[in-house]
């Protein structure tokens, strides 16, 4: 019996139709070919646009807020513990109802219903830990300044675990796979920050485990089960190619490690530091070479950010030049850059084109407000003359496409 | 390797759907397609043109008087007039319709060339005082000319600088998320000129749309215009209580229905989400100050029991009907 919360046919229909409008538009397929596979595997499931999910998450959690807010309040409940498990049933109970009645499909009531219960689940963990705890453990457990290093986290962790475990492989849900990312993620942490050389090893093996799960993912698009996952599952991958490079990345792991030891005051060098220097210079690089290179376009996104926060890293330590220098001569190297290749993939070349694809559809009306909010230039300095609103142009990496 | 594509195009053959040679072509060409760097390009080229202008308008000012300073200018003046030759060429005939786009690059290089003229022209008022005390000349002037290039040469970007330029002339920021740093709303400055620009812009984009003169215009001016008159109203009805909420939630209301009724033709849900939301705020703001003004606070427990319940009940019906709304279904 399979554990799914939401038909398989669900994603397959979609995926198929998608292919199936793509094919067309490369004059692929006849359009009486593409109108049979569209009646064929109709969209029998609830899911909005974009924004209306958005929409309909928020009065979704604001109505469960409110309903228990009127039960806690109104009706006068004051157990912790009996508000926390009603909302636990009456959420996933909510969500099940959501999903059979009325075909819900990450519609964003779904997904409101499925966070709550899972808030529910943590309040009622928090609750567990203030009651049964003992003394002598729950002083320690609360009073720790950092709370990753707090002893008794790894338990709090695991419990919180499972059911993200359980509710990802039953709601495929792309935001329960970062928490449950992270919670892996921090998970690791407390267990090596009580090992010997743990806190020498913890950059390395967030590198390892980000390596393994990003080696597991690559053999997912192969299965059949792939479908139903792939949100969740490209999630994870810009997650886990994020964490390789940040566990690496010498800003992080020098000011990490001063965190860890405490203390003010200007952060430490650190053992090892030339490997991270090299980390911090390679990976981004070996990004953009293998996106480019695969034709993977998250690898070459993830690639350019990481580049963008190796610039930053290197200019948090030594300053080469004032901000305005090095805007300008940024903004000189990216505009010469980009002009020359698309001058020069005018026509394809390797494989790669600056044409758009017919896949995307264009976000000109994105552009203008994004316009309106970023293209400015900084006015004179001198009281009494408005120019523009003041506003600093170009602040870095405010490219919100 | 099985692919999801190659098993979805076996799953169609199978049902007959496309036939074996078909199916033959659509992995050769998924195979063979180059991959589109169109919108990383399109990206970094943005990023370029501002970081240049942004640093190029502080250098101007920190040189101004070093040896350094007549290059820079010389330099700017160069790049502003190679930027706007560039889009020259790549002209396009005018239309009321939108205009097929030729190039790229002239597109973002008349983006450059207009932050470049707004860098010159900030540096011969300071330097030269070129137009004396007359500010709101020097505001105008771009405003103008960003609006005549927006619609001779077809583009949005430069109608947005233009709004923005004409925003700056009344004395108001029309950028989207200045509204959360600046907390306007919340300061309650009865801003007529913001209430008055965000009619013009709004009764602009309702024309554009109505008679059908550049309508894809229509977005950018109902968005930024629409914020800035809603914010506006908003920001006077926060401060108002009682009966005297009433003609700012009927005009919160009205400006709301204007909205939907762009979003029904454009089949917008932003706009439809955006109307929804300020009219929630507007209406549920003058039902508390309505009934908190009899000072008993009695009203507290069954507006928070049943109104807030059941209204946020009554908005995810709404949403769940939009398509009916926007007459998309």
């Amino acid at each position: 019996m399979s554990f799914k919360a939401y038909p398989a046919a669900w994603p397959h229909h979609t995926a198929l139709r998608a292919a199936a409008a793509r094919w067309q538009r490369r004059g692929l397929l006849l359009p009486a070919q593409r109108a049979a596979i569209d009646a064929a595997y109709p969209v029998d499931y609830y899911q909005p646009a974009i924004l209306l999910r958005v929409g309909l998450f928020v009065a979704t959690l604001l109505s469960v807020g409110s309903l228990l807010l009127a039960l806690g309040i109104g009706a006068g409940v004051h157990s912790e513990f009996g508000l926390g498990l009603f909302a636990l049933v009456g959420c996933v109970v909510g969500v099940e109802a959501v999903i059979i009645n009325s075909r819900h499909y990450h519609s964003g009531v779904d997904m409101a219903l499925l966070y709550s219960a899972l808030l529910a689940w943590e309040f009622l963990i928090l609750c567990g830990f203030s009651t049964w705890l003992p003394y002598s453990y729950s002083h320690q457990y609360y009073d720790h300044d950092f709370w990753l290093i707090t002893p008794g986290m790894w338990l709090h962790l695991l419990l919180l675990l499972g059911p993200l475990l359980l509710a990802l492989w039953r709601y495929a849900d792309p935001v329960v796979a970062v928490v449950t990312f992270g919670t892996v993620l921090a998970l690791l942490a407390n267990v090596l920050l009580h090992a010997a050389f743990g806190q020498l090893l913890l950059p390395f093996a967030i590198m390892a485990a980000s390596a393994a799960l990003v080696y597991w993912l690559e053999k997912q698009p192969a299965r059949p089960n792939y479908l139903y996952y792939r949100p969740s599952l490209l999630v994870l991958r810009t997650l886990a190619l994020a964490a390789f490079y940040l566990a690496g990345n010498y800003l992080i792991v020098r000011e990490g490690n001063a965190k860890l030891i405490g203390g003010y005051g200007p952060s430490p060098q650190v053992p090892l530091a030339p490997v991270f220097y090299l980390f911090t210079a390679v990976v981004p690089l070996l990004y953009l070479y293998l996106g480019l290179r695969r034709h993977d376009r998250l690898v070459l996104l993830v690639g350019v950010l990481a580049v963008a926060f190796s610039i930053f890293t290197v200019r948090y330590y030594h300053a080469l030049m004032p901000p305005e220098v090095a805007a300008t001569l940024a903004g000189l190297v990216f505009t010469g850059l980009s002009l020359a290749a698309l001058r020069y993939l005018r026509i394809p070349r390797h494989g790669l084109t600056a044409a758009p694809d017919d896949e995307a559809t264009p976000h000109f009306n994105l552009e203008s407000l994004i316009v309106a909010q970023t293209a400015h230039v900084p006015a004179a300095p001198e009281v009494g003359f408005q120019f523009s609103g003041g506003q600093s142009g170009g602040g870095g990496a405010d490219s919100t496409y | 390797m099985a692919s999801p594509t190659s098993r979805l195009l076996a799953d169609l053959e199978a049902q007959g759907f496309i036939l074996p040679d078909q199916t033959a072509a659509i992995e050769d060409d998924e195979r063979t397609r180059p991959f589109s760097l169109n919108y990383e390009l399109r990206t970094l080229l943005y990023l370029g043109i501002t970081l240049l202008a942004g640093g190029v308008g502080v250098l101007v000012y920190q040189h101004i008087d070093s040896i350094g300073h007549g290059v820079i200018i010389a330099a700017i003046t160069l790049a502003m007039s190679a930027s706007f030759a560039y889009a020259t060429r790549h002209l396009p005939s005018f239309t009321w319709q939108e205009a097929p786009r030729t190039s790229i690059a002239a597109d973002y290089l008349l983006l450059l060339g207009c932050l470049l003229f707004l860098v010159l022209e900030g540096y011969l008022q300071v330097q030269y005082a070129l137009f004396g005390t007359r500010y709101g000349l020097a505001t105008v002037l771009p405003a103008v000319l960003f609006f005549a290039l927006a619609y001779r040469f077809d583009h949005r970007g430069v109608l947005a600088m233009a709004i923005t330029a004409l925003a700056a002339w009344v004395g108001v920021s029309v950028a989207p998320l200045d509204v959360f740093r600046q907390g306007m709303i919340w300061q309650g400055v009865i801003s007529l000129p913001a209430l008055l620009l965000g009619f013009v812009l709004v009764a602009a984009g309702l024309l554009s749309e109505f008679l059908d003169r550049k309508r894809h215009f229509a977005f950018t001016y109902l968005s930024l215009g629409g914020n800035v008159a809603l914010l506006a109203t908003m920001s006077v009805l926060f401060h108002t209580e009682g009966r005297y909420t009433l003609p700012w939630l009927l005009l919160v209301l009205g400006l709301s229905a204007g909205l939907v009724w762009y979003a029904r033709r454009a089949q917008s849900y932003l706009f439809l989400l955006m109307s929804v939301t300020y009219s929630y705020v507007a209406i549920t703001y003058a039902i508390i100050s309505a009934l908190s003004s009899d000072h008993s606070g009695n009203w507290i427990v069954p507006m928070i029991v049943l109104y807030l319940p059941l209204t946020l009940v009554g908005i995810v019906l709404l949403f769940l009907n939009s398509k009916k709304i926007l007459r998309l279904a």
